[in-house]
């Protein structure tokens, strides 16, 4: 009896151990991720990428080990629901938290609620720049204004001779949903700055005209309208619409001397193609406008397709979610963790079909 | 004598407050051609018609919620989610157009008749209920399709005729058809509003609901009705913004009532029902779009193409109300 009695002992010792030990393996970590909206198919791609490495995760461990919840307001102008968003997310005490901000200034004190309760923080897309020290662990995210300046660069080289070539000045129009989100804000500013640097190494003076964010945040000289050779008019629409920013581009279109312009984001992007349906002053001809966007689509696809949009800068949506889970797990875990860029490349007609591009576009 | 009575019956006929829209609108075209070049194009006038069709048939449908003293708030969001669910039926089911059409605008029917029934039979306030359902519709959307970004058929892509029918193109000449429809259906909706059993049950229930119903008609039948108006056009104009803007993101539309519910309110049709008609709700939605593509065109930005667009709202609001007091 008493041997009987030993033996169950010993067992359930056993059994104790190792279930403690399989507890401890397999514990489950849940994130919360606050993006900036679902409003276009690039936040549905971000949003697969998430989907997709957390299976990786979990089917390679055996169990659920990591979840998440993506939560994002309708509009990237709507920065108070984002506030309310972030904050029930860190009521929903996950074990970090995912965010791509519209306006860190007005999440501050949330960021730092979420330090104080150790609640890791990753940012993604375009990250949280300028958080307070030390709360924001690593990002997971494009550089927009290097990628504004990628852009610049890219239209730059298709136009440069057609400004040589041209008489009076010409315009170039820009097209941007908002002037609050600062992805937005920092790849149109991106845009103009390195137009104005290359401009100046060829010996023109640009003028930033139009809507003041834009205008004065510009880096480069002030130059008069009618001092220059190059004149790169910014247009932003009342609200973040297709058809608002249809309107604006039109405008910018409809002008005789304009030479090229650029949409910087999807919507914009759309906007311009959807102006050009009826004025069809696009393409990539010396003779038409060059129209660039950002980020991609199927009317965007199929608009650089067709050469009635000469190119776009394609980020890496999918890349983005999951670089985001592995460091929201790793930071977790307590591991150290660094910010990734997760890059952005430039595509037209001849390339969109490239294994460097074609994987980062979504319909 | 007669010229008198000639005079006073043409302002009757075509009331003060469109006849003061028609001057406001000559005003400020006149205005807007002065100040800007690009304005003046041929192009322009087409862009702006072919923005303005969607609002339009937003606009006449819920003429008649309003007429009841009612509103219909779920048209914007509502409008997204048909056309996205359109979307999919083509392209990850592979039906054609026709059925896409059909449904888009059968969704806004059922839309339509679900305010109404909740409106009319449990008599819930329409602002909670269409603001509920407005909700409703922008989740719907995402939920039946999967979160998918709706596309419509692109210019030359199979199906693209339903962009020919709003804006045909002959050589480089595009000639706004959409417009003509347009003026068909407020005529045969002003007939309808004006002129038969349902339009007169309808300004009846924003006027003395109680005597409607003492006078032995089924008001909650009409009161149905005027909803189910507004599920339809609601879906016609989920059709002409597709075929329009070709992109459709779900979650989005929420807003795009305004502009609609707006126009009708400048034309003339009384927030407290009763009254309305279907040609100042034309005029009034010209307004807004004139405002729409003038502002921008003339290099207001942004912020101040809202706070002028708001206040012309009110003063249109004010006349009205003055008028009436009267």
């Amino acid at each position: 009896m008493k041997k009987a009695l030993s033996l169950f002992l010993v067992l359930a010792m056993v059994v104790g151990l190792c279930s403690f030990a399989y507890a401890d393996d397999a514990k489950s970590y849940s994130f919360e991720i606050v993006s900036k909206g679902f409003q276009s198919t690039y936040w549905q791609a971000v949003l697969k990428g998430c989907q997709a490495e957390t299976k990786t995760i979990n089917d390679a461990a055996g169990y659920e080990k990591v979840k998440f919840n993506m939560v994002g307001p309708d509009s990237e102008s709507d920065i108070a629901v984002q506030v309310n968003e972030f904050e029930s997310a860190l009521n929903a005490k996950p074990d970090a938290i995912g965010l791509a901000a519209l306006d860190v200034n007005a999440l501050n004190d949330n960021i730092a609620a979420a330090k104080a309760a150790g609640i890791p923080i990753i940012g993604f897309d375009s990250g949280v720049p300028n958080a307070p020290e030390g709360a924001v662990l690593a990002n997971a995210s494009t550089d927009n204004y290097a990628a504004g300046a990628v852009v610049a660069t890219n239209l730059y080289d298709k136009i440069k001779a057609r400004i040589a070539a041209a008489t009076a000045p010409v315009r170039i129009g820009e097209i941007n949903q908002d002037a609050t989100s600062e992805s937005i804000t920092n790849r149109g500013l991106g845009f103009i700055d390195k137009f104005i640097e290359l401009a100046g190494a060829d010996g023109y003076k640009v003028a930033v005209t139009g809507n003041d964010k834009y205008v004065n945040d510009s880096k480069g000289e002030k130059v008069a309208e009618a001092d220059a050779k190059i004149i790169i008019e910014v247009h932003v629409p009342s609200q973040t619409t297709t058809e608002l920013c249809a309107t604006e581009a039109g405008v910018v279109l409809n002008q005789p001397d304009t030479i090229a312009i650029f949409g910087s984001n999807q919507v914009a992007a759309e906007g311009i193609i959807t102006a050009n349906e009826t004025l069809n002053v696009c393409g990539s001809e010396d003779t038409q406008i060059i129209a660039v966007g950002f980020d991609s689509g199927t009317v965007i696809k199929a608009a650089v397709t067709a050469g009635t949009m000469y190119g776009a800068v394609t980020q890496s949506p999918v890349g983005i979610g999951q670089k985001l889970i592995d460091l929201l797990l790793a930071a977790a875990q307590g591991e150290a963790v660094q910010d990734t860029d997760t890059g952005c490349a430039f595509y037209t007609a001849a390339n969109i079909g490239s294994d460097e591009i074609a994987p980062n576009l979504y319909d | 004598m007669m010229a008198g009575q000639k005079k006073k019956s043409l302002v009757q006929a075509v009331g003060v407050q469109q006849l003061v829209i028609v001057g406001v609108i000559v005003i400020l075209f006149a205005f807007f051609s002065l100040m800007s070049a690009s304005f003046r194009k041929y192009t322009t006038i087409i862009t702006m018609c072919s923005y303005m069709y969607y609002i339009m048939l937003m606009a006449i449908g819920v003429t008649f919620p309003l007429i009841t003293g009612g509103v219909d708030l779920s048209i914007g969001t509502g409008l997204v989610c048909y056309s996205i669910v359109g979307s999919y039926l083509m392209r990850q089911m592979g039906l054609p157009i026709g059925i896409a059409i059909a449904v888009t605008i059968g969704m806004g029917i059922i839309f339509g008749f679900v305010n109404g029934i909740i409106v009319a039979k449990l008599n819930l306030p329409p602002f909670i209920t269409t603001l509920c359902t407005m909700m409703i519709a922008r989740g719907l959307g995402s939920i039946l399709t999967n979160g998918m970004t709706g596309v419509w058929p692109m210019a030359g892509q199979p199906g693209s005729w339903c962009r020919d029918i709003l804006k045909y193109k002959i050589g480089d000449t595009i000639y706004p058809i959409g417009m003509i429809i347009i003026l068909v259906l407020v005529v045969i909706m002003s007939i309808v509003l004006n002129h038969t059993r349902v339009g007169r049950y309808i300004i009846a229930i924003g006027s003395n609901k109680e005597a409607l119903k003492l006078s032995g008609v089924s008001v909650v039948r009409w009161h149905v009705m005027a909803y189910v108006i507004s599920g339809f056009f609601a879906g016609l104009a989920a059709i002409a913004y597709a075929c329009t803007f070709t992109s459709i993101t779900p979650g989005t539309g929420a807003g795009l009532e305004l502009d609609a519910i707006g126009g009708a309110i400048i034309g003339g049709t009384a927030m407290t029902g009763g009254s309305g008609s279907i040609v100042g709700t034309f005029l009034g939605v010209c307004l807004i779009s004139l405002l729409k593509t003038g502002l921008p065109n003339i290099g207001l930005q942004a912020n101040w193409q809202q706070i002028i667009t708001g206040g012309i709202l009110i003063a249109a609001v004010t006349v009205d109300m003055a008028r009436r007091k009267k």
